[in-house]
């Protein structure tokens, strides 16, 4: 059963097996989204689509909202060169020692 | 509903309550997740001082 | 709200991986909305509305987006909140 609760009531444990997989989400009024599924939202259940365009770099994104989400089907996994692309994709390049400081570890 | 006199429940701090929260949710990574919340809720709150904002569509298209 | 996790038999080894779950993937969120600002978004909104606008904040309770310059069917509201229960979905291009 795939209903729009049945998806925000996962845990994120459940969300994370769809992390780097390729999907197609069907969201309200049938509407098809597909891409890499780079995120869920755990506080919305929001789900965070990539469309990746050349090495070189543009992709397109969508975020389907975890309310209108009524089915997640995935339909293949990422290689390590597009995991790698999916985890570095929104990461602020200069900033990074900055804003990763602040935990005592 | 039952009215129990004077007896106001106690105080509580909300920041510290949401912390604690916080803590139950993210774990070790509750600081940082929680100061990225802070940097984006202070550039909503701010752009909306500036920019006064109103709601469109007036009415919510879905009730 | 946040789905609490109270399943029996939880242990602290699997609270923290369901922790380190949920912040992986906050973290990712979270990045990727401070990524739209100042970005062109096209939303996708219940009763079949589409608008474009240039993205500015959200809250962190994804209630509300704050943006410019929203192309509306009948005409431009240069400042606007929108509801993010009336949005199915929205995107843009990196």
């Amino acid at each position: 059963m795939n209903t729009t609760s049945a998806w925000r009531q996962r845990t994120p444990r459940d969300w994370e097996r769809y992390v780097n997989k390729q999907v197609h989400v069907t969201a309200h009024g049938q509407q098809q989204h597909r891409g890499w599924l780079h995120t869920v939202d755990p506080v919305t259940a929001s789900v965070v689509l990539v469309r990746l365009g050349d090495a070189a770099g543009g992709c397109s994104v969508s975020v389907v909202m975890g309310h209108a989400v009524e089915q997640v089907e995935v339909v293949g996994e990422a290689d390590e060169e597009t995991a790698m692309r999916l985890s570095s994709l929104f990461r602020p390049k200069e900033r990074e020692a900055r804003a990763g400081g602040g935990g005592g570890e | 509903g039952a009215w129990l006199g004077s007896a106001a429940p106690p105080h509580e701090r909300p920041g510290a309550r949401r912390g604690a929260e916080m803590k139950k949710l993210y774990g070790n990574d509750a600081a940082k997740i929680q100061a990225m919340e802070a940097a984006l809720q202070l550039n909503f709150d701010r752009n909306c001082d500036r920019k006064q904002p109103k709601y469109w569509p007036v009415i919510p298209l879905r009730l | 709200s946040i789905s609490a996790c109270n399943e029996p038999g939880t242990d602290a080894g699997s609270l923290q991986t369901e922790q380190h779950a949920r912040s992986m993937m906050r973290e990712r969120f979270l990045r990727c909305l401070l990524s739209m600002a100042n970005k062109q978004i096209q939303f996708d909104m219940y009763e079949r509305v589409k608008v474009n606008a240039t993205f500015g904040a959200s809250d962190i309770d994804v209630l509300n987006f704050q943006v410019s310059d929203l192309q509306t069917p009948i005409g431009v509201q240069s400042e606007a909140l929108i509801r993010c229960q009336d949005v199915i979905s929205y995107s843009f291009d990196m």
